[in-house]
């Protein structure tokens, strides 16, 4: 995403996590399931207040990439926060100056 | 009477009378605008792996990669585009992530990676990927030109219960479809390759066991001497032509 916009503007976020998303429906070679271990939701936080949320499926393939956008309002961080199955949970922000 | 016997190599063209092109042309849009930008490209986070990796102290002798080699952008440039090479010292070939055990276990004193691991796969990544758009340079020489003959009997030898070598679809073939999908000249100028179908990085080598398992033979293990006379047949058949590491594959 951009580090600096003009306030009204529109911002276009991507975002790539790397995570194998092990969808619960393949079997090892001697047909043992390989258990669900996916991420289940996404959220980003601008300054505070969730501007944008996923809730993730087994569908969705490995090492997910999210392109989406927000309205620049004011200056800030924006925090985005993946969280999944067996405890899993990321995040990561970044700064934007709004003039 | 004496008799004087010549024996002439024929070398075959990637596809008859046809340029060398990279598989990267027959993508679509999409595909291949996420193997062009870095923020969208999955192999991504193998470069930084083994970017860290390159960093980080291993094996008795607690030395890492930059100990001995530095930065690897400067020092690591053009390197992966001159494998595999026979080493005459090993008396075999040796492919970049061969050599990276090699060196692993020689001068690091560490235990080898696993073929396929991802430690491997990003260390290579990371390695090829400082040769990116720099020419393949894999030539014949003395010391390769026996490996370099068995690799190219191997690409024309038809294998597997369908009976066919990679030369029928690969060289006679390229451009026409194999169920709805363009057959590439299959030159290795992306790897370490981030494939679609297999949701993950993986090295030429894995690549080719595919292609023997899609034509029914029993395929050639991870590190075989048949894959990596293989390996260098195929890069002498695409030297001069761009690496595009770290690529992206349906």
């Amino acid at each position: 995403m951009p580090t600096t916009a003009k306030k009204g503007e529109i911002l276009e976020i991507r975002i790539i996590v790397q995570h194998d998303m092990e969808s619960g429906f393949r079997h090892t070679e001697t047909g043992q399931r390989v258990p669900r271990d996916i991420i289940r939701d996404f959220l980003c936080v601008y300054n505070g207040v969730e501007v944008f949320r996923v809730e993730l499926h087994p569908a969705m393939g490995a090492n997910p990439l999210i392109i989406f956008s927000t309205v620049a309002t004011e200056s800030g961080t924006l925090e985005f926060k993946w969280s999944g199955d067996n405890g899993y949970a990321s995040s990561t922000s970044s700064k934007l100056t709004v003039t | 009477m004496s008799v004087v016997v010549s024996v002439v190599t024929v070398s075959r063209a990637a596809s008859p009378g046809a340029e060398r092109q990279s598989s990267y042309a027959l993508m679509s849009a999409d595909t291949k605008a996420m193997q062009d930008d870095p923020l969208l490209n999955p192999a991504t986070f193998a470069v930084l792996d083994g970017q860290a990796l390159w960093q980080e102290s291993a094996g008795k002798k607690n030395r890492s990669c930059a100990t001995c080699h530095g930065d690897a952008s400067t020092s690591m440039k053009g390197v992966a585009a001159s494998f595999p090479k026979f080493n005459s010292a090993k008396g075999s070939l040796v492919n970049l992530e061969g050599q990276i055990n090699d060196c692993r276990v020689t001068h690091q004193e560490a235990a080898p990676l696993a073929f396929e691991s991802k430690p491997l796969l990003s260390l290579s990544t990371f390695v090829a990927t400082q040769s990116k758009g720099m020419p393949i340079t894999v030539e014949r020489n003395a010391a390769n030109a026996t490996s370099l003959d068995a690799g190219q009997h191997l690409f024309n030898q038809r294998m597997g219960q369908l009976n066919l070598s990679c030369a029928q679809c690969h060289a006679e073939r390229a451009g026409q479809k194999l169920a709805g999908n363009p057959i590439p000249q299959a030159h290795p100028t992306a790897y370490p390759i981030y494939r679609l179908e297999w949701q993950a990085v993986g090295s030429l080598q894995r690549r080719l066991r595919n292609c023997l398992t899609g034509v029914r033979a029993e395929p050639y293990a991870l590190g075989s001497k048949e894959l990596l006379e293989l390996e260098l047949f195929l890069a002498w058949r695409a030297r001069g032509m761009l690496l595009e590491t770290p690529g992206v594959r349906p």
